[in-house]
């Protein structure tokens, strides 16, 4: 089998860790493959350049917001004195980059399999409603505004507490009118108009990641119930579980719209019933359970991106149980003086 | 107190105080300045022998190494 | 041999602050060295610094792209200066000469258009406040008037009485598109049935005709879907006002906001990834027409797009004064332009390039202008190599809004020129000096210094 290098970004894995260091242990994983990986880092101090395990060279990348010339400028020198095949992006906010520029991507031979830019889209909240109902699940009940008295006359309607969250990133719960006008005030200071405002439905976090083909079929996909969140909100326990209401929305997601590429569906069920409270475009931090239970979804997608044979095989277990844990690597200063003086190790 | 004297240098630029713990990237002409300061040269004696080393006038130099001087400070390493 | 010498540079290593490309020479760093075939150099020495360029050349070209995408789709279209944007004489008599009409929104605005020689028929007069003298002219004139609101429509009655005939008009609006903030203070609203009322009385009043439909739902309109809703209810409108009062709609306006290639602050990926293309806007424009339009009918469509016309062809090069270190380590830049001639500053984080190669790698930078006033910054952050005493900035995109809402605020206003082709460049406004900003001003005769000392 011939080696492909695989590059993989959201190398983090901190506190709030990114999918990166799940994806590449994924990939490693399926030993019918011949995959070597790259790590593209944004930072130094990114845990994933120091996993040499894992990860056999690391690049610090410009960032997307410097534009696409100093970007692709940055592969290319990768591609010519490390080589790289392919590149699973996991950040959201390298996405649209990736998604606009896949097809000069993959001029330079690099591979991606990512959404499209209108497919990018559908992740805005203010889109939600319009996904849900197009691929039958449930909504907390959303309000999108633009203006104080909007916001009031939302929250009146909905009732308190409400989520107040920007169309594309943050989100906070407020107890108070007036928390909520904070909250509005902050979001729009920072990215800008529309504003949602979502009933905090209660209940169980559940999620779903799949990979969509990009001509209406799965790659596979897997649900998992949070069982320990950490205090920043992200999954420390976890367990597999088949909500097929979650299951067939995530279904209908991927044929109504083509989807192409990794995503998560995050949800929450109550009494039956399921919402769906946000889409992320991208793997997500906890991908690596779909491995870990026989189902390797960035395997698959590499599979499926080099025309190698997939399995079959879409089922997994439910009740399995995914336990994060901390874990120390002690190392030499050297790495990081390279990383920090040349930008690769 | 110049805690220059202290620093581990090497010679890609790469700066760890070893009493603090942090660590800084600096150029060839950072480097060069450093290394004068652990010496204890004066901000005057560098730029006069910098002058003989590099292609640049006494004057920008004089600046610069004030300037540069200026940032050490801000990072309390001078 | 002496060696190449490179400004020094230190940098503290901070989480969340590792990466080295930040500090890379070849990142994020740009140079500019002329600007169309005229050099910056040649450029400063001449004019004096700071200075505002247009290219001609990249004001036709964007003028004739937008024009071909639209008209390559459409059999009627039109578009009309909008003078706000920019309303240098030589400006808009670029855009006349592409074929553009005027579009003003103040008596000023009018006059101006006139003196260049753009007949009254030609020109569009919105805006919500029309004096009655201003109305009188222009519908003498025979220009389009767009009605504001309902006391419009009386004084305009009033100025059919005077000059005893019929006036065409056309009625603005505002409608929910999905664009937040929504104009709803310009117009009459379409949603709430206030159009059709104000097309009623005008009926009734039988002295005005309305023959036009006009809307600008607002600037820097990211979302090109806004504009297919505008269309669908704007036709709508259209057809209903002709079947009930038997007016025959000739023109819809859309009025403006396509956005410019320039980066908004707060908003993380650049332009090229943000700002749609212009294909993308007449797509949705005008199979929203062919969709709502009855067979056979084309009217006309009038755009008034501004800074999408003009904002990439105006530059403002300003010149490196002085430097400093700030108390937190960044490296502070005082340059000769200040945020009173670059009031889009407060909205926009401009694309600074370099007038010459420069060693050594980028720092963490704040750029001041040079104003004795704290809010007179350019750039609160970005990343330069170490600049010399003298080195040059060019500022972009600056084309849209600066030359009309710069203030004049301790210092002279400076040059504007406009570089054509071959080389050639005119000024197209004057540096100010003391004699304009005095021309104006008295001093009272027992006031005068030499007066109290006799
Ligand atoms: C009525 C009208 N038309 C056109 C414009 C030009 O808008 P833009 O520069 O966003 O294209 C404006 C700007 O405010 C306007 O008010």
């Amino acid at each position: 089998m011939r080696e492909i290098i695989v590059g993989v970004s959201g190398i983090n894995a901190v506190d709030n860790p990114g999918p990166g260091i799940g994806v590449a242990r994924a990939l490693l994983d399926d030993k019918d493959l011949n995959v070597k990986i790259v790590g593209l880092a944004y930072d130094g101090m990114e845990p994933g350049i120091y996993l040499d395990w894992l990860i056999d060279r690391s690049y610090i990348m410009p960032y997307p917001s410097g534009g696409y010339d100093a970007f692709i400028k940055r592969l290319e020198y990768i591609k010519a004195s490390f080589g790289l095949d392919f590149i699973i992006p996991n950040l959201d906010s390298e996405l649209p980059l990736y998604a606009k520029y896949s097809e000069k991507i993959e001029k330079l031979g690099i591979g991606v399999f990512v959404p499209t830019l209108k497919q990018f889209h559908l992740r805005a909240k203010n889109r939600l409603a319009e996904v849900a109902e197009k691929i039958g699940i449930k909504i907390p009940q959303t309000e999108v505004v633009t203006s104080h008295d909007e916001l009031v006359e939302a929250v009146e309607k909905i009732g308190l507490p409400v989520m107040v969250k920007g169309a594309l990133y943050k989100a906070y719960r407020a107890h108070t009118t007036q928390q909520a006008i904070e909250y509005y005030n902050k979001i729009v200071a920072e990215w800008g108009y529309p504003i949602v405002v979502q009933q905090v439905v209660s209940g169980e976090e559940m999620n779903v990641v799949g990979v969509g083909d990009g001509e209406g079929n799965s790659l596979g996909m897997l649900g998992i119930r949070k069982l320990w969140i950490t205090s920043l909100g992200k999954i420390w326990t976890g367990v597999s579980i088949r909500n097929q209401k979650m299951l067939n929305a995530a279904s209908s997601f991927i044929h109504t719209y083509n989807w192409k590429g990794a995503f998560e569906l995050e949800c929450i069920s109550n009494n039956g019933d399921v919402y769906l409270i946000e889409i992320n475009p991208r793997f997500p931090a906890w991908s690596y359970f779909a491995a870990g239970v026989g189902l390797n979804l960035p395997s698959n997608m590499l599979r499926k991106a080099f025309g190698l044979p997939i399995s079959q095989n879409m089922d997994y277990k439910v009740g399995k149980l995914y336990v994060r844990y901390t874990y120390e690597v002690i190392t030499d200063l050297q790495p990081f003086q390279e990383i920090m003086t040349k930008g690769e190790w | 107190m110049n805690r220059s004297q202290q620093l581990a240098i090497s010679e890609n630029g790469f700066i760890f105080d070893p009493t603090t713990g942090e660590s800084f990237t600096t150029n060839q002409t950072g480097l060069a300045i450093l290394n004068r300061l652990k010496k204890n040269e004066s901000s005057m004696e560098i730029a006069l022998k910098m002058r003989e080393e590099f292609e640049v006038s006494l004057e920008e130099l004089e600046r610069d190494v004030a300037d540069f001087i200026d940032h050490l400070r801000t990072y309390g390493l001078m | 041999m002496r060696m190449k010498y490179e400004t020094p540079v230190i940098q503290k290593c901070q989480t969340g602050l590792m990466n080295k490309f930040g500090s890379c020479p070849h990142y994020s760093r740009k140079i500019r060295t002329g600007i169309d075939d005229v050099s910056i150099d040649n450029l400063v020495e001449k004019y004096g610094s700071p200075l505002f360029v247009f290219s001609e050349k990249t004001l036709r070209e964007r003028f004739r792209e937008i024009h071909r995408a639209f008209s390559t789709r459409y059999p009627n279209v039109t578009f009309a200066w909008s003078y706000k944007t920019n309303y240098l004489p030589a400006i808009c008599a670029v855009f006349h000469q592409e074929g553009a009409i005027a579009e003003v929104v103040s008596e000023m605005e009018y006059d101006k258009a006139r003196k260049l020689g753009v007949p009254g028929d030609k020109i569009i007069f919105n805006g919500p406040y029309k004096s009655l003298h201003a109305l009188e002219k222009a519908v003498s004139e025979g220009a389009m008037v767009h009605i504001d609101h309902l006391d419009e429509i009386y004084d305009l009655e009033k100025v059919a009485d005077k000059l005893g005939r019929k006036i065409k008009v056309a009625l603005r609006l505002n409608m929910d598109t999905g664009i937040r903030p929504q104009w709803s203070r310009f117009g009459f609203n379409v949603d709430s049935g206030q159009a059709m009322m104000a097309a009623r009385r005008i009926h009734h009043g039988g002295k005005l005709i309305i023959n036009g439909l006009h809307c600008h739902i607002g600037t820097f309109i990211l979302e090109p879907d806004a504009y297919g809703v505008q269309v669908e209810k704007m036709l709508k409108l259209a057809y209903q006002i002709e079947d009930q009062f038997k007016f025959g709609i000739e023109y819809i306006d859309i009025g403006g906001g396509f956005p410019s290639k320039s980066k908004l602050k707060g908003t993380y990926l650049s332009p090229d990834l943000s700002v749609p293309a212009i294909d993308d806007y007449a797509e949705k424009i005008t199979s929203a027409f062919y969709k709502n339009l009855r067979p056979g009918d084309f009217p006309r469509l009038i755009l008034e797009s501004g800074r999408v016309m003009v904002d990439e062809a105006g530059y403002l090069i300003t010149t490196i004064h002085s430097s400093k270190r700030m108390p937190d380590g960044r490296k502070a830049y005082v340059v000769d332009a200040g945020v009173n001639i670059l009031f889009t500053s407060f909205w926009y984080k401009f694309k600074l390039e370099i007038d010459r190669e420069v060693q050594g790698v980028n720092e963490p930078s704040i750029v001041y202008g040079p104003l004795c006033m704290n809010i007179d910054v350019i750039d609160e952050g970005c990343l330069l190599p170490p600049l010399n005493r003298g080195t040059r900035l060019i500022v972009s995109p600056v084309g849209a809004y600066n030359v009309t809402q710069w203030l004049q605020f301790i210092s002279y206003r400076p040059n504007v020129v406009l570089t054509g082709e071959n080389g050639k460049v005119d000024v197209i406004r004057e540096a100010e000096d003391l004699l304009d900003i005095e021309r104006r001003e008295r001093l009272p005769e027992h006031l005068l210094l030499s007066s109290k000392s006799s």
